[in-house]
């Protein structure tokens, strides 16, 4: 009996010593993952992004438009205020018609297998994205020449002022090594080389000894391609040093990490068919919308959503109210910023265009049509859906019915010509205004679907394009925004009605310091890496 | 003697209660449907001040990411999942009788093809050979209810074939026939009142086998758009806030489809043990 009793008291404090164990281990976390930082060597780095670069790492089929090409660098490359600057290049030069842009080389940068870089690769380079021609768009180039080693000379079939925005993202690639593989095994002359890539795992990179600019602070860095979930149980086992996480996420406790959110021109808006109904594409689809066609029915929809309640309801206020596709970079018209949440004003707005509810079933009404229509959005984005659904009730009151529907990208190429879409765009590159608004790029691709056109806002995109710099062009894109009197935004013709720029959510190790992030573009994680080389552990 | 009166009356009674209790039962599945269909969809429309909100008495079974109230999304997440079974159950039964007719009367090839059929869809997984229909038909409410009808006939078939067989060879049938009766006839006379219990009861039994098969095609995605209220729909989007731990998104939902689903093949189950004679005195 006594020795039964004896025995159960060694087992009871022993359990007692494992529980007490288990507390106090977890009551001192930071300590912890400061000891798993002393056992990582100091210039090694493991980030963790949501998705891979699927095409591989081919800057001629699209690789680094988002984000840093790492291993490539480019002829120009934008710093943190987004103004143009060199990096390979040394100079370069618009003719007086435009149509000539000559741009001149370093003569001393050579690719991590220690072969020079010279004007040839540069014209390699252009000529294979032009051909491979599916991301990238270089259809205005006539012709590339090779002036000397450290010269060449692109010559355009129109003026462009945004081609310099193919000169930003085009990483340049050896001609000497570049075959099949070359997106599975880059060599270039960026500040990292690469190492090893396992699809859908990792990526590792280490610096790149022959770069000739700054040297980079970390000397290997370590990319995980893990979803959500993993990237977060990573980031709490304390083994990832950067992971970028959904709005979901936000508020949980990663110890060791502070959240860092980033302003971003990843936006989210509602793209509505300009045209009334009737015409057709070319292959038979549907063009135009009746209700959306009506300017009122766009412009009380701008006015009556409350874009602040879709940040704090859907983003958990990681974000904000998007205007424009283009909020706060240099070309964006602050005068677009409209005040919205306003259901009377758009109330008034709709009942002096004839819009009301005869029939009395909470429905407007003019002439027979029903102020009604289907709203789109992907099926497999929950942040989309929360927004359409949200949009849906906010427009109720008004009257105005929206129906619902989630699809895949497949369905919706069918139906975005005649009913609106939830769309999301974000770039660094002005031109993208113009393929979303510009009358020319109606109907082409993803672009411009509600068959926008204005004559007047055409007109200035025209004027842009032909200016001879980026900065000459900044005051005709945002005319086109709004001039006073007619305009692509929401005072103007309407042909969106943009609702929020998507926060960029990072978990952070404390002590890390990644620069300033600039505004990012469209895409999850990649578009921090933009100044990767800049960042260093602070203590 | 007293005594035995009393288990006479009690055994009596028994029947008496598994007949109120199967209408009480289905009176309540009723129930379910009607209010899924009349409830008011302002009930479920977003409200952000409202969001996140555990189990309370104003909101029953808490409040989602959007403010939704997640009773009223269950309750029509379970009235359209009911309804759906109600088409995809007639028409796979449906399907079956018209099958089991055919091979059992219209000759040996006749019996042989659809015997090959029958087998062919009991050797694929139902949910494999659902996923594949309801892939090819587009997916949407079409694919789901096709997809449905088209995977849950082959048992019931089977069974409607040995049925008819056995009632064909029957001496009765036989004299029927040698009397000059149509065939027609005996088919309407004498064949089809013996089906009849075994369509009601096969139809009963595959409801809750279509429910959740139903649940289970729209929870990986494949059935209807993510923002309609299936039941499926409601459980698959719960897991990604299991993490945050809004545990009430997932666990009333479930319980709820779990209990419509036991309370069908209970209901269908004493159907049986009532309809069937040989049981008549249990």
């Amino acid at each position: 009996m006594n020795k039964k009793r004896i025995g159960f008291m060694i087992l009871f404090s022993f359990m007692l010593a494992i529980v007490l164990a288990g507390c106090s281990s977890k009551s001192n976390p930071a300590k912890e993952s400061k000891d798993q930082d002393n056992s990582k060597p100091k210039d090694e780095l493991v980030l963790s992004f949501g998705s891979e670069p699927a095409t591989g790492f081919d800057p001629t089929t699209g690789w680094g438009r988002y984000g840093s090409p790492l291993f490539q660098s480019t002829l120009l490359k934008r710093d943190d205020d987004l103004k143009i600057v060199n990096d390979l290049a040394t100079d370069y030069e618009v003719s007086e018609d435009g149509k000539v842009w000559t741009v001149v080389i370093r003569d001393d940068v050579k690719f991590s297998d220690g072969e020079p870089l010279t004007a040839e690769d540069v014209k390699f380079t252009f000529e294979t994205a032009a051909e491979n021609g599916s991301v990238v768009d270089l259809n205005v180039i006539e012709k590339i020449e090779v002036v000397n080693d450290t010269t060449i000379q692109f010559t355009l079939k129109e003026v462009q002022s945004t081609f310099v925005n193919s000169l930003v993202a085009t990483g340049i690639v050896p001609k000497h090594a570049y075959t099949k593989d070359y997106a599975e095994n880059p060599i270039g002359s960026g500040p990292f080389q690469f190492v090893q890539w396992d699809k859908g795992q990792q990526l590792i990179v280490e610096a790149n000894p022959n770069y000739y600019g700054k040297e980079p602070y970390f000397k290997k860095i370590t990319f995980l391609f893990l979803s959500e979930d993993a990237g977060l149980a990573a980031a709490k086992a304390g083994t990832v040093d950067f992971v970028a996480v959904p709005a979901a996420f936000a508020d949980t406790k990663v110890p060791g990490m502070t959240l860092k959110s980033v302003k971003t021109v990843d936006n989210r808006g509602i793209v509505f068919p300009y045209v009334p109904s009737g015409e057709q594409t070319e292959d038979g689809l549907p063009i135009g919308n009746d209700v959306t066609a009506d300017p009122a029915i766009r412009q009380a929809i701008n006015i009556a959503l409350d874009r602040q309640a879709l940040v704090d309801g859907v983003l958990g206020g990681y974000g904000s109210p998007a205007y424009t596709s283009v909020d706060g970079l240099p070309w964006w018209n602050p005068d677009t910023v409209i005040e919205d949440g306003d259901l009377e004003a758009a109330r008034k707005l709709l009942e002096d265009a004839g819009w009301k509810d005869i029939d009395g079933d909470g429905i407007l009404e003019k002439d027979n049509l029903k102020a009604e229509f289907s709203l789109y959005y992907t099926a497999d984005d929950a942040v989309r859906q929360s927004l359409t659904i949200a949009v849906a009730d906010m427009l109720k009151p008004l009257g105005i019915s929206v129906k619902v529907e989630g699809a895949s990208w497949d369905v919706i190429a069918q139906k975005m010509f005649s009913e609106p879409v939830l769309m999301g765009w974000g770039s660094h590159d002005p031109h993208e205004m113009y393929n979303i608004y510009g009358g020319a790029n109606a109907g082409v691709d993803w672009y411009n679907t509600g068959y926008y056109k204005n004559e007047t806002v055409d007109d200035y995109f025209a004027k842009a394009l032909q200016a001879r710099s980026e900065e000459e062009a900044l005051e005709f894109w945002k005319k086109a925004q709004w001039d006073g009197t007619t305009g692509l935004s929401a005072k103007g013709d309407a042909p969106w009605a943009w609702l929020v720029n998507i926060d960029h959510l990072y978990f952070v190790k404390d002590g890390l310091d990644i620069g300033k992030q600039r505004i990012h573009v469209h895409g999850h994680g990649w578009p921090a890496t933009d100044n990767i080389a800049d960042w260093k552990w602070s203590q | 003697m007293r005594q035995a009166i009393q288990t006479d009356r009690l055994a009596l009674n028994r029947r008496h209660w598994m007949i109120f209790f199967t209408i009480f039962a289905a009176v309540f599945l009723a129930l379910v449907v009607i209010g899924g269909t009349f409830l008011n969809p302002e009930r479920i429309a977003t409200n952000f001040q409202e969001k996140n909100l555990a189990p309370s008495l104003h909101h029953l079974f808490g409040t989602d990411w959007l403010g939704r109230d997640m009773f009223s999304r269950t309750v029509m997440g379970l009235s359209l999942s009911i309804k759906v079974g109600l088409i995809g159950a007639i028409g796979s039964t449906f399907i079956a009788v018209s099958l089991g007719m055919i091979a059992a009367t219209m000759g040996k090839a006749a019996d042989r093809i659809v015997s090959w059929l029958i087998d062919l869809f009991l050797s694929v997984p139902h949910l494999v050979a659902l996923i594949l229909i309801a892939f090819t038909l587009g997916g949407g409410f079409k694919g789901v209810v096709f997809g449905l009808m088209l995977t849950h006939w082959p048992s019931l078939a089977r069974v409607i074939r040995a049925e008819v067989m056995q009632v064909r060879s029957s001496e009765y049938v036989k004299i029927s026939k040698r009397m000059g009766k149509s065939s027609v006839w005996i088919a309407a006379h004498h064949i089809f009142p013996h089906l009849l219990p075994q369509m009601i009861i096969g139809f009963l039994l595959l409801f809750p086998h279509v429910i959740l098969h139903e649940a289970a095609v729209t929870f990986i995605g494949l059935g209807l758009s993510p923002h309609e209220p299936a039941i499926g729909v409601i459980l698959s989007e719960s897991m990604k806030y299991l993490s945050s731990g809004m545990w009430w998104l997932a666990f009333f939902p479930g319980l709820s489809l779990l209990l419509i689903v036991r309370i069908f093949d209970w209901v269908g189950e004493n159907i049986r043990i009532l309809a069937d004679p040989t049981k008549a005195h249990e």
